[in-house]
């Protein structure tokens, strides 16, 4: 087995600061986040790897995790944040709203030209009156204030105190608990507490038995049991090998 | 002008990619009038939370009700202000899908304007800017046990009060609550990446806003001021933190309303803290800070209004030419040959 890239990690809390939330899975007009925070918006939090302000074209449509992620991935890499104790949700109502005088809500969209009314009260379809393509309004699910959760950065970085995540740039504080060296331990079989990100597990682990939480962009697994080699930090055990899209990257 | 002291912390121009330049505004935030923040519509109690008091001894055990007062509650009206000059000045744009002048949140910004690039925007499918104010969720000092009141809602005559000409008491149907004038809100608000003449649009829109909340035309009068400013290549505590470590600093007892001058005067005794925290280059002083708010208020004044907000607008020139590629042949393609300057 090869040397551990990585010479020591740091168990972070995250502390939400405010809630946070992040487009999990929508349900009719319900947008939800799920109880786990993604390691790739965390690399980005951290100012790990930068991207625009400004998105045009394709790059609104197509993220560039893998072009973003794969350079820094041999000294770097951080954890799915897993939940302390169990994680509680808020449900908040959104409404776009305008800043013309006159308003009204049509077709889950807000119109603005009063001119349009009298059109659309003859039964015709102004295209001010016309649903839009993105929500206007909806329920949000998200993880309340006060919330903690954990997760292991392999490297040597300083980390910052505060950080912004998910869709409202919620503010976060991030507090280092401890340090551990990264120790190899041989094949066998383990079991890991740890939030994975399944896009970027090992290619020669085999996964025993899993729970699966499917968010985007790749999915998140829970209570894996793999035989194979393993990191030990601390009490904690992952598989050896975690990479930043490390399966996908293997079968190129 | 002592902007030239956050220079350190300031664009030079408008850039695409973040570069690690904080500046922060501490803001106090006041009632001036009956003023309301639901969470959802009329008939919902006033937005509150929970929290710890302080962050020290007892404090930090005691759990009291906070208000809230929400980023996006915030931003909006902030927002607002800033646009109602751009539009006054014809610097807001047309969107090139519908023709339609740049709007709020109707799918239609102009992805052009002063706004767009500073606040942000997302647009159907088509482009995105991050916005680079970061907002956050403000916390009223004091319980909102204190600062709340009730107020009988459909029953109020003409005379203001609660009985007819004929000395006829009304029959009321219904109380409504409303957060009380003189009421102090704590808010840190992070500006990333902005140039001098961003902050001071910014700084503007804070300053000269005057309304919030529900029913604004006719409630929700609120002043703000500006307490402190940073800059720093990281992030500064939160508003909540802030709330708290002032009420700690405060002393007891506590009762609405707080005197205004012990409550600054707390409010920069824990801010000065701040200065000592790594990653923090600049604090301006009382008398730099002064100077800066005259700079803005020199730069909005009506003779000014217009060469600064130009200004500004000029200034993301070079960064227009590339938007329009998706033009369907309305012949603004002079941006076709430039490189997109977002691929990485
Ligand atoms: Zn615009």
């Amino acid at each position: 087995m090869s040397t551990i890239p990585f010479q020591q990690a740091k168990l972070v809390e995250l502390y939400c600061l405010e809630p946070v939330f992040f487009a999990s899975r929508e349900l009719s007009d319900t947008y939800y986040t799920e109880g786990v925070i993604g390691n790739y918006a965390l690399t980005y939090a951290l100012g790990r790897v930068n991207s625009p302000y400004r998105l045009q074209g394709q790059a609104t449509g197509r993220p560039t995790y893998k072009e973003d992620l794969q350079p820094i991935a041999h000294d770097f890499y951080i954890l799915p944040a897993s939940p302390v104790g169990r994680v509680t949700f808020r449900f908040e109502r959104f409404n776009a709203l305008s800043d013309s005088y006159w308003y009204a809500m049509t077709n889950n969209r807000v119109a603005t030209a009063r001119e349009d009314l009298p059109l659309q009260r003859q039964g015709k379809k102004p295209s001010s009156f016309r649903p839009s393509n993105f929500p206007q309004t909806g329920r949000l699910r998200m993880i309340e204030r006060r919330n903690k959760f954990q997760t292991l950065v392999f490297g040597n970085y300083q980390l910052p105190n505060y950080i912004r995540l998910g869709k409202f740039m919620s503010k976060v504080k991030l507090n280092v608990l401890n340090e551990f060296p990264v120790t190899l331990l041989p094949e066998g079989e383990y079991q890991s507490q740890h939030y994975l990100n399944a896009a970027d597990l090992p290619q020669q682990i085999e996964a025993l038995a899993f729970d699966l939480i499917s968010i985007p962009p790749a999915p998140i697994i829970k209570n894996l049991r793999f035989r194979g080699a393993a990191w030990q930090v601390g009490e904690m055990i992952v598989p050896a090998g975690l990479h930043f899209c490390g399966r996908e990257s293997s079968n190129e | 002008m002592s902007i030239s002291k956050l220079s350190s912390v300031l664009a030079t121009s408008y850039e695409n990619f973040p570069k690690g330049r904080f500046i922060t505004l501490v803001v106090l935030r006041t009632t001036h009038s009956e003023t309301i923040f639901r969470t959802e519509g009329s008939g919902e109690p006033m937005c509150s939370e929970f929290v710890q008091a302080g962050l020290e001894g007892e404090n930090q055990k005691t759990i009291i009700q906070r208000l809230v007062m929400t980023k996006r509650k915030q931003v909006a009206p902030e927002r607002r202000y800033g646009r109602e000059h751009l539009r006054a000045h014809e610097l807001l744009y047309t969107n090139p899908k519908d023709g339609s002048l740049c709007s709020l949140n109707t799918n239609a910004p102009c992805e052009m304007c002063v706004d767009c690039f500073l606040y942000g925007f997302a647009a159907g499918g088509g482009g995105a800017q991050k916005s680079r104010i970061w907002t956050e969720d403000a916390f009223s000092i004091l319980p909102a046990s204190d600062v709340v009141g009730d107020r009988t809602i459909n029953a109020i005559y003409e005379t203001g009060t609660m009985r007819d000409e004929k000395g006829n008491a009304s029959t009321a149907l219904n109380t409504s609550e409303y957060i009380k004038p003189g009421v102090h809100f704590l808010d840190v608000v992070t500006l990333k990446d902005v140039t001098a003449d961003e902050l001071r649009y910014i700084i503007g829109n804070i300053l000269f806003t005057s309304r919030y909340g529900a029913v604004s035309s006719r409630v929700g009068r609120m002043e703000n001021e500006i307490l402190g400013v940073f800059g720093s290549i990281t992030e500064l505590p939160s508003s909540l933190e802030l709330v708290q470590a002032t009420y700690d600093a405060l002393g007891k007892p506590l009762e609405h309303p707080l005197n205004i001058k012990q409550l600054i005067t707390a409010s920069k005794q824990v801010i000065a803290n701040w200065k000592n925290k790594r990653g923090v280059s600049v604090q301006l002083s009382e008398e730099e800070l002064a100077n800066l708010l005259t700079d803005v208020e020199t730069n909005w004044s009506p003779d000014e209004r217009d060469n600064f907000l130009k200004r500004l607008t000029q200034s993301y020139e070079s960064f227009r030419q590339v938007a329009p590629e998706k033009n369907k042949g309305k012949g603004k393609s002079k941006g076709k040959n430039t490189p997109v300057e977002v691929e990485i």
